[in-house]
This record gives C-alpha cells, sequence and structure tokens, in this order.
C-alpha cells in the first residue's frame, strides 16, 4: 500500500509579537516589533496508507492541531513537506478541500440559524454532489447516527452531541477519501463519546475512508484507532501499533501474590518487591519477557501460595508512566 | 452553489421575523423625522439649490430606504470577528472563495430587507406625502443601475473595513469611523448640492457619494445626460478599484492566517 499521507520532517514555527506588561508596556508594544519565536511542530515524519485509522496523541499543546491544520492546508509548514492524496494541502486548497472531510471539535461549521437539513443541503451545492448520491449518504449516515429526530431543528437548539454527530455526517457526505477529526469527543458526555466512536470505526471499515483523529482521550484511541503517533512536546515519541506501545514505552506488569501463611521476606530475580503486607505481597514485572509461570516457578510449589493477580497496565497508566520519565529525564538534565 | 448561499441568507432572516417590527419602525420614524426637517427648512420657499420640497421629499424617501436598506455594520462586525477569532478558517476548509460567499450572503438579506424593510415603508411614506416618478425613463434605468453599484460599492467598504480589523483588531472603531464618513459623505442624509460648490465637487468624486447621492440626484433628473453616464463610468471604477483593494487584503489576510495562524 502506498502512502496517501506523508509528513517530511515537518516543522511549524510560530512568530508571536512581543507583548510588554502593563500600560506602558502596551505602549511599548505598539511600537516595538520582537517577536518570540515559538515551536509547535518540531521535525515530524509519518506516513499513512489508505484505510488506516490513526490517532494522534498528545497533551494539550503538543502541536496537535497544527499538525491537522498543515494537513488540511490552512497552515503553511515552516519546514519539511506535507503531501496528501499527492498534493501539496495549502498550495491545491480547493482541490485538496473537496477530497477530505474535516471536522473540529470546538469550531462548527454547520450554518448556526438553519435546520440541520439546510446546512447539509448548501454542503451539497459547495461540493457538487450528485443528488442520488447526496440522497444515499444522507440516508444511511443520518440513520447510523440517528440524526432523524433533529434534523429539522436549527443548530443552535442542538446539544453539544447532537451537533457533533451533524458535524461528523456532513464531514462525509461528499464522500472523502480522507476524513480528518480534531477532538471530536471533547466536552461529550459518555453516550455521546460512545456513538461518535462505534460510528467512526464503522465508517473506517465498511466505506474504508482513512480516519485520522487527534486526541488527548485515550479511549478514543483504543476503540478506533488500531495505530497510534504520539507527540509531546512538539515532537513526535511514537509511531506505531498500540500493543507495541507497551512493550516500546517499557511498561510495568504489577503482580499481587497471597500466601495462606506469611512466607517472611521473598525476594525474587524474575519480579521486584515493591510492597509486603505480610501474606499479601506486591511485586512489579518489569521485564516483557517474563512470564507469569517464570515467577511461579521461582516461588516453587511449596509456599502455600492462594491466589495469583496480574494486573496489565491499561494504556493510560503506561503513557502516564511514559511522561513521568519524561520529565523527570527532563528535570535531571 | 453561491445562488443557494443567498437563499439560505434570506430564509435565515426570515427566522428571525421578530426584529422586523422593530427595525420597521425605526426606518419609518427616521424617514419621517428627515421630511419633518425638511419642510421646516423649506417653509415658504419654493426651491432651495434648485430642488423643489416635493423632490427633497422624494429624496428623503429612497435615502431612508432603498440605497440604506442593507446594514453594513453588520456585515463588517462579522468580518472583523472572523477574522480576528481565525473562525475564518473554516471557510478556507471548504472549496470556495470566502468573498464570493460573502457577497452571495448579503444579496440574499438585501433582498430581504427590501421586502421586508425598504418596501412597507416606501409606500407609508409615499403614500403619506407622494412621491416623484423618475425624472424621465432613461433615468429611471440608469437609477437602477446605479442603486445596483451603491450596493456593491457599500458592500465593499464593510467588506474592506472588516478585513483591516485583522491587523487593527478592532472592528468596532472602523464600524465608527465609516459611520461617521457615510454620514457626511454618502449623501444619504443631506444632498450634496447643498454643500459649498468646490466641497460638493470634490466629494462627488470620492466612492461614498455613489452610495446614495449619485443614484437619487439620478433619480430626480438632477444630471445630464452625459455627466450620468461619465458618473456610472467612475462609480464603476471606484468598484473595481475598491474590488482589487478586497481581494489584495483578503489573499494578505489569508496567506497570515496560513502563515501565522492568524
Amino acid at each position: 500500500m502506498t502512502a496517501i499521507i506523508e509528513a517530511r520532517a515537518v516543522s511549524k514555527r510560530f512568530r508571536q509579537h512581543r507583548r510588554f506588561p502593563g500600560l506602558l508596556g502596551a505602549l511599548k508594544t505598539l511600537f516595538t516589533s520582537e517577536y518570540t519565536e515559538v515551536t509547535a511542530v518540531a521535525d515530524v515524519s509519518f506516513a499513512i496508507s489508505e484505510g488506516e485509522a490513526v490517532g494522534y496523541l498528545g497533551p494539550n499543546g503538543a502541536g496537535k492541531s497544527t499538525m491537522i491544520k498543515m494537513l488540511t492546508g490552512i497552515l503553511v509548514p515552516s519546514s519539511g513537506a506535507v503531501s496528501v492524496l499527492g498534493r501539496t494541502p495549502h498550495r491545491q486548497r480547493m482541490t485538496n478541500a473537496r477530497e477530505i472531510g474535516v471536522v473540529f471539535g470546538q469550531r462548527s461549521q454547520l450554518w448556526w440559524d438553519l435546520p440541520v437539513r439546510d446546512s447539509f443541503e448548501l454542503h451539497r451545492r459547495i461540493y457538487d454532489i450528485a443528488a442520488a448520491r447526496f440522497a444515499e449518504n444522507l440516508g444511511s449516515l443520518s440513520e447510523l447516527l440517528e440524526l432523524g429526530p433533529f434534523l429539522d431543528r436549527a443548530v443552535r437548539q442542538l446539544s453539544l452531541g447532537q451537533r457533533m454527530r451533524a458535524e461528523i455526517v456532513m464531514a462525509l457526505l461528499h464522500d472523502p477519501k480522507i476524513l480528518f477529526l480534531d477532538e471530536p469527543t471533547i466536552g461529550l458526555d459518555v453516550v455521546a463519546k460512545d456513538a461518535v466512536r462505534r460510528f467512526l470505526t464503522q465508517v473506517n471499515s465498511e466505506r474504508g475512508t482513512t480516519i485520522v483523529l487527534t486526541t488527548h482521550d485515550l479511549q478514543d484511541i483504543e476503540q478506533i484507532c488500531p495505530r497510534l503517533i504520539m507527540v509531546d512536546q512538539s515532537r513526535l515519541i511514537f509511531d506505531g501499533e498500540l500493543r507495541n506501545l507497551r512493550a516500546t514505552l517499557g511498561s510495568r506488569r504489577r503482580l499481587t501474590l497471597e500466601f495462606g501463611v506469611d512466607p517472611g521476606v521473598l525476594a525474587l530475580t524474575s519480579a521486584r518487591l515493591v510492597a509486603d503486607e505480610g501474606p499479601l505481597k506486591h511485586y512489579l514485572l518489569e521485564r516483557e519477557d517474563i512470564s507469569l509461570l517464570d515467577v511461579l516457578t521461582e516461588i516453587g510449589a511449596d509456599r502455600d501460595l492462594k491466589d495469583v493477580k496480574l494486573k496489565e497496565p491499561n494504556i493510560e497508566e503506561v503513557i502516564r508512566t511514559f511522561y513521568q520519565g519524561r520529565n523527570a529525564a527532563g528535570a535531571a538534565g | 452553489m453561491y445562488l443557494a448561499f443567498a437563499s439560505s441568507a434570506l430564509q435565515t432572516q426570515l427566522a428571525y421575523r421578530g426584529q422586523v417590527w422593530a427595525s420597521l419602525f425605526g426606518k419609518l420614524i427616521q424617514v419621517f423625522a428627515w421630511i419633518a426637517i425638511w419642510m421646516s427648512v423649506y417653509g415658504d420657499a419654493g426651491s432651495v439649490a434648485g430642488a423643489t420640497l416635493p423632490e427633497m421629499v422624494t429624496y428623503a424617501l429612497i435615502g431612508g430606504t432603498l440605497t440604506t436598506a442593507w446594514d453594513w455594520r453588520r456585515l463588517l462586525n462579522a468580518v472583523g470577528a472572523s477574522v480576528c477569532t481565525g473562525d475564518v478558517a473554516v471557510y478556507l476548509l471548504k472549496p470556495m472563495r470566502y468573498p464570493l460567499y460573502l457577497f452571495a450572503t448579503e444579496c440574499g438579506n438585501l433582498g430581504y430587507k427590501l421586502g421586508a424593510i425598504a418596501l412597507p415603508v416606501g409606500v407609508v411614506v409615499a403614500l403619506t406625502y407622494g412621491v416623484l416618478p423618475p425624472a424621465s425613463l432613461f433615468h429611471g434605468v440608469m437609477f437602477l443601475l446605479f442603486w445596483a453599484l451603491s450596493f456593491v460599492i457599500i458592500f465593499l467598504l464593510a467588506v474592506l473595513c472588516g478585513l483591516l480589523a485583522f491587523w487593527l483588531l478592532t472592528a468596532f472603531s472602523l464600524e465608527w469611523l465609516l459611520q461617521g464618513i457615510l454620514s457626511l459623505l454618502s449623501g444619504t442624509a443631506i444632498p450634496l448640492w447643498l454643500f459649498p460648490d468646490q466641497v460638493a465637487a470634490a466629494v462627488k468624486l470620492l466612492p461614498f457619494a455613489w452610495i446614495s447621492y449619485h443614484p437619487i440626484a439620478v433619480y430626480l433628473g438632477k444630471t445630464s445626460l452625459a455627466e450620468t453616464w461619465t458618473y456610472l463610468g467612475l462609480g464603476l471604477v471606484w468598484a473595481a478599484l475598491l474590488t482589487l483593494a478586497v481581494a489584495v487584503l483578503w489573499h494578505r489576510a489569508a496567506l497570515r492566517i496560513t502563515v501565522q495562524g492568524g
């Protein structure tokens, strides 16, 4: 498969006019041209193939939205190159726009005062969608996301969850090859989040639409995206399958052993003892290649072992450990 | 596509029918006030600066309804807000041109304002004080052209000021500036023929004069055949220059939004 989205050593730096505090400072701001440079994206490269669903993950301010904006052609990279469907998005903005769908969680693209249906109709006119195709898409998409009850209501009267569903349907009406979503689940309640996630998974598998979404909600990724790109402090820190993340970032499984009688201090080579409550002992398995069997073999059969619990870390823990480790390293360095 | 924007703007306005009554009465009072002022200024005089009282009533009627039917302040503020907050990026995501989109939408709004406000006010005033027909068929036809030009020029001025807000970070002061200029130089309230000759000669050449003064002067037959054509030509030149200015400014704003992120 060939890549339909490519970022090659992309960086984006913003120049910010330096502002001075206070009233005199405000005057000074008017007459100076000092700038501070802020790097939002630094040397990020990746390639995405047709039909993939990719999650672009990172904490606030990590440069996620900036990357989406560069891929959709409304921001120009400071250096490096972006290519979407073989085009440079900001140079061929109009042609690019016809083949992609974009949803911004925090910026509505629906017409505020019009009924949802009329917004869709305008969308049809903007993108020159054939009437039959439009009717078919509208029918199937709005059924999937249950837009029926509020199709004729004005957008300003919708709840956030309803509006977001309408936004996503609109972004798909012109059969885009790629769907970009910037924080699509932000601010939604659990039910609405779940509906959006299920829908996106379906769109990806049934229509083959390539999906790129930014989020800081890990569940979005777990449910929609087999592949994950992680950024932090404007740099790419991980690109690969979700299940490989643990191995790469070095996760630690938590092992709890319960004995009938307190065996005393029990140091193991395969696991590190972290808490000792007598008969209840907590260990950390720091190496991926050590299995539960290895640990049990080391303990031996004569210890009156009652119960064994092995807890896989969830993805959130993995990433938290990672960021913490990184910050600690940053502080030390 | 752009036709669809015009008709949807019209529908949007229809959704806010409640505002109609307030605007309608406001307009009505404004036009009646102007007429009352002219009546007291004229007193028993037959004509002032070559214009009769019925001509002034017609002037106030057209200036109060047709050439000022459309609300440029709302567009100026909307453009200003969308470039300052960066919401304009949403329009960059779609395969369409933002300035053309605005023009289409405002044509729809104009249609609505004409039907809902200008027409009723015009009928009421005409029935109360009477209104003069165009000076001749030629002047009547030319008035329609001047009137269309008037809308184009005020539209362009509003967009221009709205886009300037991107650099000045305030649409509010620009609105006041334009408001001040227009109230004096567009001839909406005071016909330019009441200005001192030299001032009038200069003001007649500024683009603002095409908003109200020239269209109404043509309607009343205050311009000769040659003058009418000359002013039409000059007005088109101004429209072209303003279009160019909007295009350049929009291009630069779009460039800055895409390079600087707003």
